[in-house]
């Protein structure tokens, strides 16, 4: 007979706890030996930098977003079963605000006109004025907003660094005011354990997930849609959303899989769980291969060139021919036939090797995104040289740094807080969930 | 206990039946049912019980399974599908050449194209393998359950639960599982009985299911029959006077021989059936006498215009002369090209074209749509579709003459390309640029001409622009300004372009030198 669960934590609920607190110098250590050496080896502050960080900053961000909307529309929907992973996801989502530190040196690039990023910064990127001048002589290359060709001042309303700037601003005050929301309202209820907490949850996040989807998508249009102004795809937020969310899906698993094997959580995350967050990576892994497609399929039907330029770089050319059909395969196929089954999703050790596999697989995604624009505009031109970014110590190291910065960020965030929600009241239906 | 336990010779025992009062003590019993061996047996609830599967012993369905494959053959049947009905490649395999769909330089079959068809194929295979799956491992249709014959048992729907114990498993013992169940707790147990008299299949059914599938194979039959079959008859008439109208269509000869009726309409003696116009008549709104507005020609030189529409054919014998050697030899045409009188170009803009802001505004629009693909949207002769052609034929892989730079030295400037010319070069291109006066209206023409001149008035601006350069260019407009018979319209015109950049003198044919260098420089890589 099935037993049910009494609803409350029964066993004493342990805190990342002062063992961590180590974790926090080393990670930091990490962070800067990282930084610094893919400084060095992509040949100073520069281009190349940029991009690994930009791409290594929209992976980690997007996390930050997923998790955010985790707990947003569990709220929004009432969600009883997910109630004592919800905690993991707010701890993740409240990263935003370390995340808008992190965004500066992005931000500084865009104020100081430098182009090395983002080619609107300065004007003239319509007239394939992009890279000679900008590494000769610097990023002097500004030209008065009135006389750059018409198309570009059209663009340039949206496009400038002023409003970039305030457009962030706005953004990381709606992320990061969502976060703290969630945050501390559901640590509030661990001491108190109101009901009508939940309810003023629930009651925020409708309005919030409307602010947070259209923020979302002008985000996304601004961090990685604008690196080509040239081109436009409505339906590249909803690529960038699919993405984030699949990969918040596998950081949540991850870190409620770590937290259970070292012993921080016992008993309250269950199989039942598991096999359901396989159930939604297993359905965003549709998603995204559903929108990924349904985006080429367009813009390769329309056949304009102002839009198949993008995909031309990334498909035509040698090496990201072959990232493109690595994400492809790895990204869709691979994980779409390995996650269909029920056995493998109950299994801990294989939700534990898909998760890194999957936020690995998130990463090259961004990096499809990010580095070809360094290939095209920056590195000389993408036509001659096929596969020149190739410098895999410095994007692995601003990789490995950026991490480490993030996991010190987490346990900074985590400290002594409880890794559960303790007093919910869907608690006993968290606990007692059940799948069929 | 209900009318049917009673021993009848007409009913056979099928299963004991035992009444629980709650969900808890339905799956204790199935638990106890499972543990002391029984393996056919069923629950019924009037909700979905939590651990029942387990409880009952129930093995995992293979319907997953059978839909996944069910999936995957659909892969190869949408994908196969297509590639039958667009190939003509596969005659020699298949019996109907199929539809080679040639659209925008796609290839005929390719794997983008045919996602999206492949993909419903597979979602409604999937659902109708789901759904008929379902039956089949449920044995669906029953049309009589016997367990619907005993009274106690409506109330599964309500508020009581039953465990039923098949007499087709081996454990199954009329007395020992009756006690059984009461041990388990049932409220009540109760034999289930199949009624044996009047179980056939009424005798009609059968008969009428075989004749109505011999009448829907009858059409397919029929179609069959005439495959490959040439039938010399008229085809059927099923609407003769939609058929055959009276009246002649475009294009056709007089009478309309193909009425099938045997006396000849002669309507017209030329055997047109359609009346050619009236020397000189001008359809409304196409009159083009006016050679300045319509071909950028002076009207002096009017009778010099090669390419010619009807009215002025019409209008002059000369210039038919002039038509038939045009049309004779087409080879003629670049030689006649390279003795380009450039007297005959206008140098201003005609009557009824006046530059204001709305017409460069206008222009600009349209220059944006036809011509920017090539020429770019700042005429530097770098649009997206010059780009792509020029990286193409780096490679070999095409043959590509570069859009021209409206700002080059040798294109710029009423001695190179008065606004008559440059309306010319829209209307009949020039070299490799076709034609556009298919598409763009006069008018629209002229805005064109007026916003490349002010595109090619300001130029484009480059740090560290050459101040003797500047000067050049002001020269040339000196030049221009007094050439000017109309120079308020050309003021206005400068207006509009002074709104486009501040500082109007400095060089543009710097910029243009240096885009030409920068072009060089791709060319070579």
């Amino acid at each position: 007979m099935h037993e049910t669960r009494p609803a409350k934590i029964t066993s004493p609920v342990v805190s990342l706890g002062n063992g961590y607190i180590r974790t926090i110098p080393v990670a930091a250590i990490v962070a800067a030996v990282g930084i610094v050496v893919s400084i060095l080896f992509s040949g100073g502050l520069g281009a190349r930098f940029m991009h690994a960080y930009l791409t290594n900053y929209a992976f980690l961000l997007s996390i930050c977003l997923g998790c955010l909307f985790f707990v947003t529309i569990m709220h929004l929907t009432r969600a009883g079963w997910s109630v004592t992973l919800r905690r993991i996801a707010e701890l993740y989502a409240m990263c935003v605000v370390p995340m808008a530190l992190l965004f500066l040196p992005i931000l500084i690039t865009v104020l100081t006109s430098n182009d090395i990023l983002y080619p609107w910064v300065d004007g003239g990127w319509s007239m394939g004025d992009g890279d000679a001048s900008a590494q000769a002589a610097g990023f002097v290359n500004t030209l008065p907003v009135n006389e750059r060709p018409p198309f570009e001042q059209l663009k340039y309303g949206f496009l400038n660094p002023g409003f970039f700037a305030i457009r962030w601003v706005v953004y990381f005050l709606i992320w990061g005011g969502m976060a703290a929301f969630f945050l501390f309202t559901s640590l509030k209820q661990d001491k108190t354990g109101e009901a009508k907490l939940t309810h003023r949850m629930q009651a925020f996040a409708a309005p919030a997930m409307i602010v947070f989807a259209a923020s979302l998508v002008f985000s996304s249009f601004d961090l990685e849609m604008s690196l080509e102004p040239f081109w436009f795809s409505t339906m590249f937020p909803v690529y960038f959303f699919a993405g984030a969310v699949l990969s918040a899906w596998s950081t949540i698993t991850l870190t409620a899989l770590w937290f259970q094997r070292t012993g921080r959580v016992t008993d309250e995350i269950t199989t039942e769980h598991y096999h359901d967050m396989g159930k939604m990576m297993f359905g965003f892994i549709v998603f995204w291969g559903y929108i990924g497609f349904s985006q080429f399929l367009l813009i390769w039907y329309a056949n304009i060139p102002e839009e198949t330029f993008w995909y031309n770089w990334r498909i035509n050319y040698p090496g990201w021919k072959t990232l493109s059909y690595v994400l492809l395969i790895g990204h869709l196929f691979i994980p779409f036939l390995a996650m269909m089954g029920r056995t493998v999703r109950r299994n801990r050790n294989f939700m534990f090797g898909a998760s890194i596999y999957l936020l690995v697989m998130h990463w090259l995604d961004h990096f499809w995104l990010v580095m070809p624009h360094y290939n095209h505009y920056v590195g000389g031109g993408i036509e001659g040289r096929g596969w020149p970014t190739f410098n895999p110590i410095a994007d692995l190291a601003c990789t490995v740094g950026m991490i480490a910065a993030f996991i010190a960020v987490f346990c900074v965030i985590c400290r002594d807080r409880p890794l559960v929600a303790l007093q919910d009241p869907r608690l006993g239906e968290a606990l007692n969930h059940e799948v069929h | 206990m209900a009318e049917k336990t009673n021993n009848d010779a007409d009913s056979k025992l099928i299963g004991l039946l035992g009444q629980f009062d709650d969900p808890e003590s339905l799956v204790a019993a199935c638990n106890e049912a499972r543990e002391a061996g029984y393996k056919k047996m069923d629950a019924y609830s009037p909700f979905p019980v939590h651990g029942i599967d387990p409880a009952i012993g129930i093995k995992r369905t293979i319907l997953p399974l059978i839909v996944l494959g069910a999936a995957l053959s659909a892969v190869f049947v949408g994908l196969g599908l297509q590639l039958y009905t667009n190939s003509s490649a596969f005659d020699a395999l298949t019996p109907f050449p199929g539809y080679p769909f040639k659209i925008s330089g796609k290839p005929i079959f390719s794997i983008p194209a045919n996602i999206p068809v492949t993909f419903e194929i597979i979602v409604l295979t999937s659902a109708i393998t789901t759904f008929l799956g379902m039956w089949i491992l449920n044995r669906l249709p029953m049309f009589a359950n016997p367990l619907h014959r005993i009274s106690r048992f409506k109330r599964v729907t309500n508020d009581k639960f039953f465990l039923c114990l098949e007499a087709k498993d081996e454990k199954f013992n009329r007395s020992a599982s009756e006690d059984q169940l009461n041990k388990w707790g049932a409220v009540a147990v109760e034999e289930v009985r199949q009624d044996l008299t009047d179980t056939d299949l009424p005798k009609w059914i059968p008969t009428a299911a075989i004749l109505g599938a011999i009448l829907l194979l009858l059409p397919p039959a029929a179609i069959f029959s005439q495959w490959g079959q040439t039938n010399r008859h008229p085809r059927l008439h099923v609407v003769p006077d939609m058929d055959w109208q009276h009246k002649f269509k475009t294009q056709t000869m007089s009478p309309n021989v193909a009425n099938g009726r045997d006396e000849v309409d002669l309507l017209y003696a030329d055997l047109r059936s359609a009346r050619r116009p009236v020397d000189g008549a001008i359809a409304f709104g196409s009159l083009d006498i006016d050679s300045e507005l319509n071909y950028g020609v002076k009207q002096d030189f009017a009778h010099t215009i090669s390419f010619r529409s009807n009215v002025r054919a019409s209008l002059s014998d000369d210039s038919k002369k002039d038509e038939a050697k045009g049309t004779e030899a087409g080879d003629e045409a670049p030689a006649a090209e390279a003795t380009e009188n450039m007297e005959q170009w206008v140098t201003t803009f005609p009557q009824g074209v006046e530059v204001t802001e709305d017409l460069l505004t206008r222009g600009q629009q349209r220059f944006n749509i036809y011509c920017a693909a090539c020429h770019g949207y700042s005429g530097q002769g770098n649009g997206l579709v010059n780009q792509k052609a020029m990286a193409l034929a780096a490679n070999g892989d095409a043959t590509w003459t570069s859009a021209r730079s409206l700002h080059d030295a040798d294109v710029k400037g009423d001695a190179k390309n008065p606004v008559g010319r440059i309306y010319d070069t829209i209307t009949n291109g020039r070299g490799n640029m076709g034609p556009y006066k298919a598409q763009i209206p006069v008018e629209d023409r002229w805005a064109i001409v007026a916003y490349v001149r002010a595109l090619q008035e300001t130029g484009l601006k480059s740090p560290g622009a050459d101040d003797a350069a500047a000067e050049e260019t002001k020269d040339e407009k000196s030049e221009e300004v007094s050439e000017d018979e109309n120079s308020e319209e050309e003021k206005s015109e400068e207006d509009s372009a002074e709104e486009e950049t501040k500082e109007e003198d400095k060089a543009a044919d710097d910029a243009s030198e240096e885009d030409k260098t920068e072009q060089e420089k791709k060319d070579d890589a």
